[in-house]
């Protein structure tokens, strides 16, 4: 007999991926969706493996290719981590299947098992680009052995089992501190962000470690970074010896602790998985509610409202759509207190840039983070099985994508205006420079917003098992990150070298022209789309 | 005068087969219109394009005149619909569900608590209007959706088996409703399973098998002396 884990798992692979689509539905328009999807992601794949192969050929021209071991197992690592616990609250807790599972002649450590492996096969495509990439480049620039191209391979699908497991025990520790309140979800969000900057402020942290050093030069300081990362994360040390030392011992090191570890793990999680769930889908009822006076809104605020609740009230919404504007908060108080040539030295890794030279790129610094990651991109897919409310009504698509577009706005644009205040200050930047950024920082809130919306409208999925399918999963949050990571990138570097030709304020000026025309142009798509 | 007309209106899923073949039916003022078949038969497909949720190629929908597929939005104005399985906005509260839709028809702030307070008080749900939805059983999501049909005053109450979830009161209640509503010159139009329900409540019923209207009528005429449940049987059995 079949293993009911397995089981589980083909079926919850199988209802997920899309294939059931492309194979028994009859209407093309899903197939297509379905289709766009695919190739949405494979971009984003093709995207990193070019990323990967382009780091390890830098990593031979500084004379360092031996580092890209190390590196691979740093980014399989990091990226699995991040993913897992982005996705433990919906994947592992709290999921709409709950019921129906626990029905099921189940184990409770089955259950948990099993969705962990499920998020193991999720995250394997970016594991195989990441790994498969850098092996390529690696065995081109270092003329590698089979043995080397066979412990590659094994490796890296073992390597994301042990930073799952942490990311999934993290969530856990989380969800079941968290299920111990009243306001439950209020908790689980303030611990997630705080594990978020944790995650990010790593990076400083292990740079302060080499400040400290008296460290400056860069290869050295390379090479330094990946021995401490061999030296403490140990799962990437083993990694590195199997690889760059033909050591056996840490190849079977890496396979058994984290078959050891996932096993301990998920019986201790099993054991207490039942009371975790009850607790974090138990829904309070107060039922104490008077009839009180009662105001009206305009139809854009209403619609607006609807969404500001729909985000407070997701852990995955909130934690994966607000940390670019949670982290522009952190980098906002932070200036306040730390001089910004620090920053400037902390984050070019001491190249020669002043605070002046990079005073034109500060509304793109800042939007970085705030346009991460737009509630627009997934704003429409989110309504799901709430659609029919929407279509039901009387009112215009526009004015209910206009409602979402709102949210978004208010959403972001404190943000943006009160860190471009900050920095403009810190950055010693004119009055009418500070008032075009700002001017800027509105056209470029109005951009993520309507582009984002621009990638659901093109994209939406209402058909989904879990909400992280369209807010971390969804071709048109794949598409945005793709489209608005590869402008923004480009803008902060270009901007620099531009306004030293032909001036600071002539290029925001020009910049302002050029978001409002996109903004116009992303407007004129979202009103004319037919949903 | 005609509130609901439906024309010749079928729908292809591309399956080769057609979820809603060439009907045709209408609902006049005053009239509580049944509409009666097997699971699958086509009813939900027919309620859907109806109000304006799912899209169709074939036929004309008319609602007080107005055409669903040109002037969907003058359409739905005048048209309340709650479906089978009510999934409503599951992060907000009972209270911010209803202020959301009374928000959508303009209702007045004054006007909108009266008739939250009335409809509320009937169905017994005041005190959980606090509460969030995703708190709420089936049925109290179901009171919830009801209300907000309620609310704006449709002149057409498009409903998909609304009998299901509810509580013995609050299906008396919601029959009071509906006549209420009929008697004030609107009309309602609904899919139901309970062939007894249908029996009491409906003037005018349609039978609808493979997407096809098999019967329509009112329902004296349609039944004689004899029950809607054998007049059913009848009818399906004769289609074989």
């Amino acid at each position: 007999m079949k293993s009911r884990s397995l089981i589980l798992l083909k079926n919850l692979l199988r209802s997920t991926s899309g294939i059931n689509v492309l194979r028994y539905e009859k209407d093309s328009k899903k197939k297509n969706r379905v289709i766009g999807g695919y190739a949405g992601v494979f971009v984003l794949y093709a995207m990193l493996m070019a990323y990967c192969i382009l780091t390890v050929i830098g990593y031979k021209q500084i004379g360092i290719a031996e580092a890209s071991v190390v590196m691979c197992g740093v980014l399989i690592s990091v990226t699995t981590f991040i993913f897992t616990f982005l996705k433990t609250n919906g994947y592992l807790f709290a999921f709409k299947d709950y019921d129906m599972l626990m029905a099921l002649p189940f184990k409770p450590s089955e259950v948990a098992g099993t969705k962990f492996l499920y998020m193991y096969f999720k995250n394997l495509p970016w594991v195989i680009s990441i790994s498969l990439s850098m092996m390529i480049g690696y065995m081109i620039t270092v003329k590698a052995t089979f043995y080397v191209f066979m412990m590659w391979i094994i490796l890296s699908l073992l390597l994301p089992v042990i930073p799952m497991i942490i990311a999934s025990a993290i969530g856990a520790l989380i969800a079941a501190a968290g299920s111990k309140f009243r306001h439950k979800q209020l908790i689980q969000i303030i611990l997630t962000f705080a594990v978020i900057f944790l995650a990010f402020a790593s990076r400083f942290i292990i740079e302060s470690i080499f400040k400290e050093n008296k460290v400056a030069d860069v290869l050295t300081q390379m090479s330094a970074t990946t021995g401490l990362i061999s030296k403490y994360v140990v799962t990437v040390s083993w990694f590195n010896k199997a690889i760059s030392e033909t050591d056996i011992l840490a190849a079977l090191l890496l396979a058994v602790s984290s078959v050891l570890l996932f096993i301990l793990v998920f019986s201790i999680v099993g054991r207490s998985y039942r009371k975790i769930n009850s607790s974090l889908m138990a829904g309070t009822s107060k039922k104490n509610f008077k009839m009180t006076s009662q105001k009206k809104m305009s139809l854009i605020n209403t619609i607006a409202y609807k969404e500001f609740k729909r985000f407070t009230g997701s852990t995955l919404y909130i934690t994966n759509m607000g940390t670019g504007e949670v982290l522009t908060l952190i980098a906002t108080i932070a200036l306040l207190f730390v001089d910004p040539d620090v920053i400037i030295e902390g984050l070019t890794n001491g190249a020669p840039l002043t605070k002046a030279m990079l005073m034109p790129s500060i509304p793109f610094i800042i939007y970085f983070l705030v346009g991460m990651m737009p509630t627009t991109a997934a704003s429409v897919s989110l309504e799901g099985k709430n659609w029919w409310i929407i279509k039901s009504l009387p009112i215009n698509m526009k004015d209910v994508i206009l409602g979402k577009v709102a949210f978004n706005m208010y959403l972001s644009l404190p943000f943006m205006v009160i860190a471009t205040i900050v920095m403009s200050i810190r950055f010693r930047v004119g009055m009418i420079s500070t008032i075009l950024f700002l001017i800027l920082g509105i056209a470029l809130c109005g951009f993520s917003s309507l582009l984002g919306m621009v990638m659901n409208l093109a994209h939406p999925s209402f058909e989904w098992e879990n909400e992280i399918d369209v807010i971390k999963k969804g071709a048109s949050v794949g598409l945005y990150m793709l489209i608005n990571m590869t402008l923004t990138c480009i803008l902060v570097v270009a901007v620099v070298p531009l306004a030293g030709l032909i001036g600071s304020v002539n290029i925001s000026c020009i910049m302002i022209l050029f978001f409002a025309l996109l903004d116009f142009i992303c407007y004129k798509l979202i009103v004319n789309k037919k949903l | 005068m005609k509130v609901l007309e439906i024309n010749n209106y079928t729908k292809d899923y591309g399956a080769g087969k057609k979820a809603a073949d060439n009907v045709t039916l209408s609902v006049e003022s005053g009239d509580i219109f049944g509409f009666i078949g097997h699971n699958g038969a086509g009813k939900s497909t027919t309620i859907r394009a109806v109000v304006g949720v799912l899209e169709f190629e074939e036929g004309e929908i008319l609602v007080n005149g107005h055409s669903v597929k040109t002037e969907p939005i003058e359409c739905k104005k005048d048209i309340a619909y709650i479906p089978d399985n009510p999934d409503l906005y599951e992060h907000l509260t009972g209270i911010q569900y209803l202020n959301f839709i009374a928000d959508v028809f303009g209702i007045d702030a004054v006007e909108r608590e009266k008739l939250i307070k009335e409809y509320a008080d009937e169905f017994e749900i005041t005190s959980a209007l606090g509460d969030m939805i995703s708190s709420y059983s089936h049925g109290m999501k179901q009171k919830v959706a009801l209300i907000s049909a309620f609310i704006h005053k449709p002149k057409l109450l498009v409903l998909d088996e609304p009998f299901v979830g509810l509580d013995p009161k609050a299906s008396i209640v919601l029959k009071k409703m509906m006549k209420k509503l009929c008697e004030e010159g609107g009309a309602v139009f609904f899919s139901t399973h309970v062939l007894d329900v249908a029996q009491k409540l409906c003037n005018k019923i349609a039978i609808i098998k493979e997407g096809k209207i098999i019967t329509t009528g009112n329902m004296d005429e349609l039944l004689g002396d004899k029950s809607l449940e054998d007049v059913f049987m009848e009818v399906v059995e004769n289609e074989k």
